[in-house]
């Protein structure tokens, strides 16, 4: 293929020159296919103005390249224009591309003086119908703020949000929120933040809720701006944003109101930055307002942000005590997703109630509830914090009360409840112990362990390793190592295969000493029935070749090669070039020390290499020539 | 386990031989006259090799890349669709109407576009060329991924010629292909017709049966009246678009039934057979069974005529919406079957709200 391509590519090159500017663009630099290589710069001009749009996208994403080579004064003079130009008349594919690209572009035209060339294009294009495109030129245009001197930023770039936020249609609006992250901390003139922030409070109460959604989305923003510039704003600034959340929190419009909830948080972080206490009353009775809205969007997101929200109250015991009220009442909402959101809060909010009889008295029973929940999402959700309420009361009440409960989670029919609870066993186990923990784990990985579907069965893979490590080699070679030996002959390839990489993990927690003879000596005396398919017999020598670079050399060489050269000869193919694949791993396993095994290597496996060289089957021909070349790379 | 009649019958009922195409679906594509030209048009097959394909360390780098590049379910650019079909008559027109096929191999029925459930029965039997694998057919037509699936199993098999067979399945015609999905989505990936006429050109190429260790006779459809010997199929001229009757329609487009005999096909093409025919082909040729695609069946795989013949069905949840379950068959080299049976590929961006208004609505 690259042969026909060099031979097409000086003529173009040669037709371009005559036409156009002598001007080569040698991508070399950024290739990441041969089809970049020297491209015209003439032809990617052409392609910007191609009838078909699919050129004309992939001539817009190499816009970069034209840059370059025009270089930044006719990229100013020429390049800039014209891309104003197109951003009036194309299609959204296309937009959104460029509106990618103008946000990299500021170094390709000269650097930060000339960035403002670039706005009239972005803010056309941040006024499109098409949300992709707004999202595109909106996080451009805040790109090239970053660039921009203060006086930019005042004579040009205040300017273009004033516009968009005044425009007529609400897609601009939409955009302009979206901006004000990008001057509000620069503003140091009071007087000009304020008129900032009016024109935001003029978005807030927008007629359409598209723009008020955009602006309840962008202000906890702005409002964590000020809280990390805490010497900045004024208390002017401070009604104004009042202001929005009381109109947030007062919208009709459920999907604008559960924005409060953020703005909230935000509000409450910069009071306590502050260490002011002055307003937490109040506050506080707005978020026992959201937590109890009547929309259940509004409470979903309250339920998600339960924690986040609840220990801005931190300083304040009798403020955590008002929260548990409606916490709990979130915990036996109507709406599952709102149990849901809230069941992944539960140990953090025991946390902030910091009293071990409170929690015992009033979480555990909601803690018991919803691990009963009819939905099985909402118990997965409980089931993936839940270990943690572990440390938070004593020792004994832990194994009374807490235990039980999990235990019944880790025989949901739900697969997911039961993975969530065995993936933050260790706190568990820090808490009660191993002994009463295996006796009731035991039963539920076997279970799991022999689901129909293999993905669960997979998950359970996944997680041996981790479980090994909490629970220790004793326990893992009583209970564990026959279970993982066994996934190696599961039905499915793809369980096969995480055994072989689970295998080689254990390895590497537990030793070669520990390998050799749990796993190793093990696999080779496997049942020669089962070893009759061919299956299990590549199964076995991707397992053994997986181990041989976590294993000590002896082992490798005493142990795994003899087994290697002895399915050299397997009747199957695939098992050979197998074998031929597998010889590369122990030639650069032996790689360190090739002086002393030079009589190892060149005799058994250089010369059974090439043996397979000439084989009858074309693929293990293939794969053991590219062996010996790996082979003599190492050796050499 | 019985094949469940209702549903294949849906399948066949939607699907006649015959199709009517609406008339303004000419005028809709203008450049469908052009596309109606003869096979042979695309020039895949004008300069034919007088000897396999050689791979050589250019063509097998260029394949492993192109093979990558589709197995993120991304799709190659004409050009070299053109180059990958070229290569593939250069291997399939060397192979027999009746392929041999060595054990271990897997047997997999029909696909229909459903890249990501291909890629998982990759996860289930094992990765290719690891596995040894036979493809009964029906690459195309219906599911979301029809260019990307057949190019994916075409660049498998120009790489692996001999680790992969894929045969010719009813839809792999230019005709079928019209009606069911794989001509419209080539013109909507690749803005014309180019890339379905090289892969509808190519189809011809393509082997219509397999014999695995002389046991196991595998096709996509079924048996033909007109067929009595495996030799007979040898003799027929496969390089050629799917015939309207004859063996070579019947071998792709026929179905096992409970009835005895002949019978009539509802689907306007091919016939239906009963267990005496069956029982008497596999005697007649020494085989031990039958293994054929072409119908959905709930459970992947179903037998019938007493173990005569087994259906194969690799498309789970077919177009989406079937609920059935697929799987394949692992014939291992002591002739021992297993079937494995899977679900649809996990689909990642599944929202995790159960309930959520949509925005436009707001």
């Amino acid at each position: 293929m690259s042969g026909d391509k060099d031979q097409a590519q000086p003529g173009i090159n040669s037709e371009a020159l005559k036409n156009k500017d002598q001007l080569v663009v040698n991508s070399s630099n950024n290739v990441n296919s041969s089809d970049e290589e020297l491209y015209p710069l003439a032809l990617l001009m052409d392609e910007l103005k191609h009838d078909d749009i699919g050129n004309r996208v992939e001539a817009m994403k190499k816009l970069d390249t034209i840059a370059l080579a025009l270089g930044p004064q006719r990229s100013r003079d020429e390049l800039v224009p014209f891309l104003t130009e197109v951003a009036q008349d194309d299609e959204d594919e296309v937009f959104t591309v460029l509106a990618e690209q103008l946000g990299k572009f500021v170094p390709f035209i000269g650097g930060s003086k000339f960035a403002t060339l670039l706005l009239p294009a972005l803010e056309i294009l941040a006024s499109t119908e098409e949300t992709l495109v707004r999202e595109k030129a909106v996080e451009s245009l805040n790109h090239v703020a970053q660039e921009l001197s203060e006086d930019q930023l005042f004579h040009d770039f205040i300017p273009l949000i004033e516009h968009l936020a005044t425009a007529d249609w609400f897609s601009s609006k939409v955009s302009s929120c979206g901006l004000f992250k990008s001057v509000l901390a620069r503003v140091k003139d009071d007087k000009f933040r304020k008129e900032l922030l009016a024109l935001y409070l003029q978005l807030i109460q927008d007629d359409t809720p598209m723009v008020r959604r955009a602006a309840g989305k962008n202000l906890p923003v702005l409002i964590d701006l000020l809280t990390q510039n805490p010497d900045l704003s004024t208390t002017d600034d401070w009604d104004y944003i009042s202001n929005m959340f009381q109109k947030i929190i007062g919208d009709a419009q459920d999907s604008v109101k559960f924005l409060a909830v953020d703005v909230l948080i935000s509000i409450l972080m910069f009071f306590n930055k502050k260490e002011d206490i002055t307003h937490s009353k109040d506050l506080l009775r707005s978020a026992i307002q959201l937590i109890t809205d009547e929309s259940w969007r509004v409470r979903y997101m309250a339920a998600e942000r339960f924690e986040d929200l609840a220990s801005q109250f931190e300083s304040n015991p009798q403020y955590i005590e008002e929260l548990s009220g409606p916490f709990l009442s979130l915990c036996e909402d109507n709406e599952s997703d709102v149990r849901k959101g809230v069941a992944k809060q539960l140990p953090g909010f025991a946390k902030l109630l910091n009293n071990p009889q409170v929690v015992l008295k009033k979480v555990l029973p909601a803690v018991q509830n919803l691990s009963m929940d009819e939905s099985e999402l909402v118990r997965a959700s409980l089931a993936s914090e839940i270990t943690n309420l572990a440390p938070l009361v004593p020792k004994q009440d832990a194994i009374d009360s807490l235990i039980p409960i999990l235990l019944n989670m880790l025989k949901d029919e739900y697969p997911d409840v039961r993975l969530n609870i065995i993936a933050k066993l260790k706190v568990v186990n820090e808490v009660v112990g191993i002994d009463l923990l295996s006796e009731s784990l035991l039963p539920a990985i076997t279970e799991l362990a022999k689901d129909v579907n293999w993905r669960v069965r997979m998950a359970i893979i996944d997680y041996v390793p981790l479980l090994a490590e909490q629970l220790g080699v004793e326990f893992f070679d009583q209970q564990l190592g026959d279970l993982c030996l066994s996934w190696l002959w599961d039905t499915v390839y793809s369980i096969r295969s995480a055994a072989v990489v689970t295998l080689q993990s254990l390895t590497k927690i537990f030793g070669s000493e520990w390998s050799s003879e749990k796993i190793i000596s093990r696999l080779l005396k496997s049942d020669s029935q089962l070893l009759e398919n061919f299956v299990y017999r590549i199964t076995l020598l991707s397992a053994l070749t997986e181990l041989v670079p976590v294993v000590s050399v002896d082992v490798t060489t005493q142990k795994i090669l003899p087994f290697i050269n002895h399915l050299a000869d397997d009747a199957v193919p695939n098992i050979r070039f197998n074998v031929a694949k597998s010889y590369v791993e122990v030639v650069k396993s032996l790689g360190p020390n090739k002086s002393q095994y030079k009589d190892l290597i060149n005799k058994s496996i250089i010369t059974s290499l090439e043996r397979l060289r000439d084989d009858d089957d074309m693929d293990v021909r293939y794969f053991s020539t590219q062996s010996l070349k790996q082979c003599e790379a190492i050796l050499t | 386990m019985e094949i469940d009649n209702d549903v294949a019958m849906q399948d066949a009922a939607e699907e006649p031989l015959d199709p009517t195409l609406d008339e303004d679906a000419g005028t809709e594509h203008q450049d469908g006259v052009q596309t109606r030209e003869g096979p042979g048009s695309s020039g895949i097959a004008d300069h034919k090799a007088s000897k396999p394909l050689q791979l050589d360390d250019g063509n097998i780098g260029q394949l492993d890349r192109w093979i990558e590049h589709l197995g993120s379910c991304q799709v190659l650019s004409e050009e070299d669709v053109g180059r990958l079909c070229k290569m593939a008559v250069d291997v399939l027109q060397f192979e027999s109407n009746v392929q041999p096929v060595n054990v271990p191999v897997t047997i997999c029925g029909d696909v229909h576009g459903q890249f990501h459930d291909l890629m998982e029965l990759f996860k289930i039997g094992g990765p290719c060329p690891d596995t040894n694998y036979l493809f009964m057919g029906d690459y195309v037509d219906r599911g979301y991924y029809s260019v990307e699936t057949v190019s994916y199993l075409v660049a498998m098999k120009v790489r692996y010629p001999k680790r992969i067979t894929i045969l010719r399945g009813n839809h792999e015609s230019r005709q079928i292909t019209q009606v069911y999905g794989f001509y419209d989505e080539c013109l909507r990936k690749y803005g014309s017709a180019n890339v379905w006429k090289m892969f509808t050109d190519l189809f011809d190429y393509f082997p219509i049966t397999a014999l695995v260790d002389n046991k196991v006779f595998c096709l996509h459809g079924g048996l033909s009246p007109m067929i009595e010997t495996v030799d007979q199929v040898r003799e027929l001229n496969r390089i050629q678009e799917v015939p309207h009757e004859g063996p070579m329609c019947d071998l792709l487009w026929s179905d096992p039934d409970d009835r005895g005999g002949w019978g009539i096909s509802p689907r306007g093409a091919g016939f239906t057979f009963g267990q005496d025919i069956s029982e008497q082909f596999n005697h007649t040729n020494d085989l031990s069974l039958i293994a054929r695609a072409h119908q959905l069946v709930m459970e992947g795989y179903a037998w019938s005529h007493q173990q005569s013949v087994v259906t194969i069905f690799s498309a789970p949840n077919y177009c989406y919406r079937c609920g059935n379950q697929a799987a394949i068959m692992e014939f291992d080299e002591n002739h021992n079957r297993q079937f494995l049976q899977y679900d649809p590929s996990m689909r990642p961006g599944e929202p995790t709200v159960s309930r959520k208004t949509p925005d436009y609505f707001l």
